[in-house]
């Protein structure tokens, strides 16, 4: 069978090459079909092609959704990359996998990249991330001293589970998140495990059973997330806040407020292009957000929810193209 | 036989696996049996001090059991395997020293080879396994596949030619490795125990093709097998191995007549005498009571073809060579030989 | 003779004694477990460093800092992930995604399809070229058109490179002893490394995206095609190979004319496992960037969100169906080295003309019309297959929770939670002591050296806590797998049928890569230890059972006959007489799936199982953890060579006497 197989595979190969070259010799009609393509072709400048990090959380889809459906109406060709938070996102920068992050926690952690010109700070994007950790909103209106981590320990047993070891269960965000759990709880001696829990879907099932089923849970959760809207939450107190650098934190602290940044490759400045007026220009604010993530998590397609609100904010959107 | 026109002449081939086998050859553990070698040294003689010489024309056959060192001995003469010492001169020029480019040109053209398990290519014809080493000699597809249709001709393999090995029987495979190794029409042929994977009566078709082929082409053979009957058939001589040694040489009748050892004596205490034997090597003198029946045999008679001669007579039967007399044969002596009561 | 059975009736005595040993050391390990709970465990939280992993970190820093501008990035690392940059560029801009200035690949969604089902025709036959295009057509319709053919193009360049250095090397190895030697060990420890291992430090030199995902899948799958190259090679008849050299063939002659022929089947068989082992790299891949499936399935596991995952995971298994089959169809035909006969040929010719001109035609309509280039939004099942995924996910929750949740709480409480008392929950020297007692008595004095070694350096990196934890998880995940895998193993070994039923279960269950099990396991357990303990059990199962159940067939036929002639009960053949002679394959079955095992519960990490994968994950993300991950990577390298180890020196030990 071999000749014949060779002959076959030569056959393929040939056939394959030939029709490649036909292929990238014939041009592509669809091409010409779409540029024929009633648009405002007149208005559209030219637009280079972009790669934006995508993260899990929906407040990132809405936002990096929203910045997407505007470039590729500009012209841009877009694409999206998921990626984790922080460290495997500035690498891609580097690379130049990755052009575009619209919403950024790492709270500084991309100084290095920025000094090495693998990245830039764009500015803020208008949200304030809030972390925290929370109690279902139940216990603290039954226990109202709750709220003040000094009094944690006092309420530790009512945690225990099977995963946590004895101690408290304290469900820390998921891997990718910003996350110091470890640090409040040896900080300030409390008598609790941190879990990492896997997702953030995970912390909502949390949350959403200890609210229905009046059972205790402590965890990580943030704003702006419209989940709190759904289910209440009350977010513990921890002394004064020192966070600034997360490798001096003490961990005596909680999370600061943190205002969320736009960080885009130098190609993105040094284009100038539309791509590089809605990059700098965008900001929204965590209502905004929130309004496109409801939209996102009751199961609307990301595009349609983003095109929504675009729609019902030509004002805003026109100023970022400025 | 002198060196000059032996179509090739082994001289002292050593043979050593292990750890340092040239520091073995010449010193005095050479000597040593081959568990003890092992034992003391970690290096194995698969072929021990082997000289001899083959005439051209001549059928030479190395005879020895399984592990006697015979098949690595044929590879060390066409260098399958690298010898540690010794030399093999064909037409006058040591093999063992050409240079790889020069080995393969011998290869090519001056020497082939049969293995027992046909080592047929199976994704090629029969018709392109003959070609194979015209092919990988640079020679053009129009000549070397003439050249292979006469060979499949001679070999009666007609038929055949656009086959794969794997539609043929056993000794059909055989065939096209003995067209392959003649299709070069090389000087001297190594036939490694050519027949020793095919049923008996296959085999001995074979064995009177290789008979014939040689009978037409008169090549050299080096012909290895561990089956006497074999040997003797195909053999003009014998060299019988033994622990990578050769215990004894020379023709069947010599073998068989004056076994230099036990270990020779074994192996052909179950050969039929009378059909190896001639007349010469049983005749005795007259006994003093017995008067010769005047009748007479050539020396060069073999024992079986002389029986009616002997039997016929009515006395002791003369073994003459030219005008002289050798010694007498009785029927006695006739069927104490023929029934094997015992040796000797 | 008389030899043999004297170490038979040696070996008895010392076997019971063996048995007696091991039982008195797990009593004495509960006991003092027990007494010394909680101390000295070497917990270690995670934002913590230690001296080593301090030390990785400044390393990791400053090669970070030398990226730009150090010489070894210049001239070696930057060139080489921008040639490979732009290699998987072009084979993705064929299919993948829109080419130079054009909108679309350099083939719409119809050439594609064409193209695939031409190729799969040339190197099988019609009925898988036909199967091949049902399956790549209905991942377009589970709406990931792109990213299925951004995995194929991944994949497709990850194998081209693979197989341009695999194959090469692997003919090196298989003609030169001293080469083969050279790269066994690489060899061995590609096999036991699990796959999250690889990522860091790649990523770490080659950054983050296509190009490095590349890379890490050609580390992944290159010692594949080298191994099966290497043994093809080897393993062609010794006779032709002696009569081409006795010809007087060049090396070159040899090897183009005989050897390579004659391997050809085992080569094709290591392309095969190749494309496999690349494709379920380039899935898990999408962790530093791959574009592909991959995204939407860390997607799912991240916002949990199981019908999409399930829905990708489909994409992936359909993708994997396509070309496992179709790579080993291109075996199977070749069975025979006789050809067709004419008649056959001149047909097939035939066709192949006509598919390569139908194949012309649609490559040029997917160019020129918009229905042919871009995959229809019309044919979307995406939708109702995620809806029917999560609502039957749903109802088996709500409605078998003594199934999911119960199972998950049984296993948790009962095996789980005691034995991280004992492994990870006491004080580290006992833990090391009672590892190398239990490897000495397993394996001898060699074996518990090397894995006293391991184990120390294991503490010495300071993630003791971290390793056992995820030792636990491994343990727990092996012995559930190996009871599972050894009923179903001894099932199939003794009856042909349930043998033929399950092939193919057992065949597709070993292509998949085992980030597509996390998604339903999810589904049913959610984040917890024991949704990466479930996966690594379904994910190892296939190759238990299947070396079990070949151990179990290979038993002597005449082993059996004697034991059922003396009257034994099925329950004593099984017991007494085939699962004893069997040993070895459940020695090697047992190893095969700790590996297996220790692979995806490290994956766990990501849905909250904790451990070492955890620590990976995490140091991804986290500049200021990444030396902490590195060193987590590491120790499951430590992890997995003390398993392997001691498996290993059990395994010759056992399998020494040779009655």
């Amino acid at each position: 069978m071999i000749r014949n197989k060779k002959a076959a595979a030569k056959a393929s190969v040939l056939a394959a090459a030939a029709a490649l070259l036909l292929a990238a010799c014939g041009g592509a009609g669809v091409d010409a079909e779409a540029s024929a393509a009633p648009t405002d072709a007149a208005e559209v400048a030219a637009c280079g092609s972009y790669a934006i990090a995508m993260h899990a959380w929906v407040g990132y889809t809405a936002s990096a959704q929203v910045v997407t459906e505007i470039a590729k109406a500009n012209g841009c060709d877009i694409s999206q990359v998921t990626l984790a938070e922080a460290g495997v996102t500035y690498d891609a920068m580097e690379a130049g996998s990755v052009d575009l992050v619209i919403e950024d926690w790492g709270g500084g952690r991309w100084q290095e990249w920025a000094d090495r010109g693998a990245l830039v700070q764009v500015g803020d994007n208008g949200n304030i991330g809030i972390i925290g950790m929370y109690v279902p909103q139940w216990m603290a209106d039954e226990n109202p001293d709750i709220t003040d981590s000094a009094n944690l320990n006092k309420y530790a047993d009512l945690f225990v589970t099977d995963e946590s070891k004895g101690k408290g269960a304290w469900y820390e965000g998921p891997p990718g998140y910003t996350t110091i759990g470890e640090k409040m709880i040896s900080a300030n001696k409390l008598n609790f495990t941190a879990i990492s829990t896997g997702s953030e879907q995970a912390l909502i099932d949390v949350f959403t059973k200890a609210a229905a089923d009046k059972t205790p849970a402590i965890g990580y959760w943030y704003t702006p997330q419209n989940f709190l809207a759904k289910v209440p939450l009350a977010r513990i107190n921890f002394p004064a806040n020192d966070w600034t650098d997360p490798e001096q934190a003490s961990g005596l602290t909680d999370y600061p407020e943190l205002p969320l940044q736009k960080l885009a490759t130098p190609k993105v400045i040094d284009a100038n292009d539309a791509f590089t007026k809605i990059v700098k220009n965008f900001t929204w604010t965590n209502d905004d957000q929130n309004e496109v993530a409801a939209d996102i998590e009751s199961g609307t397609d990301p595009a349609v929810a983003a095109q929504k609100w675009i729609d019902a904010h030509a004002d805003i959107v026109a100023g970022w193209l400025k | 036989m002198s060196e000059s026109n032996s179509a090739i002449s082994v001289n002292n081939l050593w043979q050593v696996f292990g750890p340092n086998p040239e520091k073995i050859v010449g010193s005095p553990d050479a000597a040593l049996p081959r568990a003890e070698l092992r034992e003391k040294t970690g290096n194995t003689a698969a072929v021990r001090d082997v000289s001899f010489e083959v005439a051209p024309g001549e059928v030479f056959v190395v005879m020895g059991l399984s592990g006697s060192g015979k098949s690595t001995l044929v590879r060390c003469l066409t260098r399958l395997i690298e010898p540690t010492s010794g030399s093999v001169v064909m037409n006058g020029e040591d093999v063992l020293k050409a240079s790889d480019a020069r080995l393969r040109e011998l290869r090519r053209t001056k020497f082939s080879m049969v293995f027992q398990n046909f080592g047929l290519l199976p994704h090629r014809r029969v018709i392109d396994n003959i070609a194979f080493a015209l092919e990988v000699n640079g020679v053009s597809k129009e000549a070397r596949h003439a050249r292979a249709n006469e060979v499949i001709e001679l070999v009666g393999l007609q038929g055949f030619a656009q086959a794969y090995p794997e539609q043929l029987s056993g000794g059909m495979q055989q065939r096209v490795g003995l067209a392959r190794a003649l299709a070069v029409d090389p000087d001297v042929m190594f036939l490694d125990e050519p027949f020793s994977a095919l049923d008996p009566l296959i085999r001995r078709d074979m064995q009177a093709e290789v008979m014939r082929l040689h009978e037409e082409l008169g090549k050299t053979m080096v012909f290895i097998t561990h089956d006497l009957a074999e040997a003797l058939r195909v053999g003009d001589r014998i060299a019988i191995m033994r622990d990578g040694a050769v215990v004894q040489m020379g023709t069947a009748e010599e073998l068989i007549a004056n076994p230099a050892d036990d270990y020779v004596a074994d192996f052909t205490r179950d050969v039929p005498k009378s059909h190896v034997l001639t007349v010469r090597t049983i005749a005795r003198p007259l006994a003093s009571n017995e008067t010769a029946s005047g009748r007479s045999i050539p020396a060069t008679t073999i024992i079986r073809d002389a029986t009616a001669a002997i039997l016929d007579a009515d006395g002791p039967v003369a073994v003459v060579e030219g005008n002289t007399t050798l010694g007498f044969i009785t029927p006695r002596d006739f069927l104490l030989l023929v029934g094997g009561g015992s040796h000797g | 003779m008389s030899n043999t059975k004297e170490t038979m009736f040696i070996a008895k005595p010392k076997k019971l004694k063996r048995g007696w040993l091991i039982a008195m050391l797990f009593a004495a390990w509960v006991v003092l477990a027990k007494i010394f709970q909680g101390q000295a465990t070497l917990v270690l939280a995670v934002p913590e460093d230690t001296g080593v992993t301090t030390w990785a970190g400044n390393v990791a820093a400053s090669i970070r800092a030398n990226r730009s501008d150090g010489a070894s990035f210049k001239y070696f690392f930057n060139p080489i992930r921008e040639f490979i940059d732009g290699f998987v560029t072009g084979i993705r801009e064929i299919i993948a995604i829109p080419a130079g200035d054009s909108s679309i690949p350099l083939l719409g969604w119809l050439g594609v399809i064409a193209v695939i089902g031409f190729v799969v025709y040339a190197v099988s036959h019609l009925r898988m070229a036909i199967a091949a295009v049902i399956l790549v057509f209905a991942c377009g319709a589970l709406g990931l058109w792109t990213d299925s053919m951004d995995t194929l193009a991944m994949t497709l360049a990850a194998v081209i490179m693979s197989l341009l250095i695999g194959i090469p090397v692997g003919i090196w190895a298989g003609l030169s002893d001293r080469a083969l030697k050279a790269v066994t060990p690489i060899l061995d420890l590609a096999q036991i490394l699990p796959t999250l291992v690889y990522l860091a430090p790649l990523a770490l030199f080659f950054l983050i995206g296509p190009a490095s995902a590349t890379i890490a899948t050609m580390v992944y799958s290159i010692p594949i095609a080298v191994r099966l190259t290497a043994f093809g090679i080897r393993g062609v008849p010794v006779s032709p190979v002696e009569a081409g050299t006795s010809m007087g063939t060049t090396k070159i002659q040899l090897l183009r004319k005989i050897q390579l022929p004659m391997s050809s089947r085992t080569i094709i068989l290591g392309i095969n496992q190749t494309v496999m082992a690349a494709l379920s790299f380039v899935v898990i891949a999408a962790l530093i960037g791959a574009p592909g499936l991959g995204k939407p399935v860390i997607d799912a596991l991240i916002i949990r969100d199981v019908g999409g995952g399930f829905v990708a995971g489909i994409a992936v298994v359909l993708i994997a169906i396509m070309l496992d089959r179709s790579t080993s169809a291109a075996i199977s035909i070749d069975e025979s080295f006789v050809p067709a006969p004419a008649s056959a040929r001149r047909r097939r010719k035939l066709g192949l003309v006509s598919a390569g001109v139908a194949t012309i035609i649609c490559i040029v309509l997917s160019r020129q019309l918009a229905w042919a280039a871009y995959f229809p939004e019309q044919v979307d099942i995406s939708k109702p297959v995620s809806n029917v995924t999560e609502s039957s996910i749903f109802w088996i929750t709500e409605n078998f929770e003594f199934l999911t949740t119960g199972l998950a709480k049984a296993v948790t409480v009962g095996i789980l939670n005691p034995l991280e008392g004992v492994l990870s929950n006491s004080p580290w020297f006992l833990t090391v002591a009672m590892i190398s007692l239990l490897s000495l008595i397993l394996g001898g004095l060699r074996s518990a050296f090397i894995t006293l070694t391991l184990l120390l350096a294991i503490v010495a990196s300071g993630l003791w806590f971290d390793t056992m934890v995820t030792f636990t998880q491994t343990i727990v995940a092996t012995i559930l797998t190996m009871l599972i895998g050894v009923v179903v193993g001894v099932w199939i070994g003794r009856s042909t049928r349930a043998e033929r039923a399950l092939r193919p279960i057992l065949d597709a269950g070993q292509t998949l890569p085992a980030f597509v099990y996390l998604i339903p396991m999810l589904g049913f357990f959610g984040p917890s230890r024991f949704t990466g303990i479930a996966t690594g059990i379904v994910y190892s199962i296939p190759i238990v059972v299947k070396i079990v159940g070949q151990g179990i067939r290979e038993v002597p036929t005449n082993m059996i006959e004697a034991a059922i002639s003396t009257g034994s009960t099925k329950w004593q053949l099984i017991t007494k007489v085939q699962l004893p002679a069997a040993k070895k394959s459940l020695l090697l079955a047992t190893n095969q799936g700790l590996i297996f095992v220790l692979a995806v519960v490290v994956i766990g990490g990501l849905v909250g199982a904790g451990g070492l994968g955890y620590l990976v994950i995490v140091g991804g993300s986290k500049p200021e953890l990444q030396g902490k991950g590195l060193i987590a990577g590491f120790s499951i390298l430590l992890l997995g060579l003390m398993i392997d180890r001691i498996a290993q020196y059990t395994v010759a030990r056992n399998s020494a006497p040779k009655h």
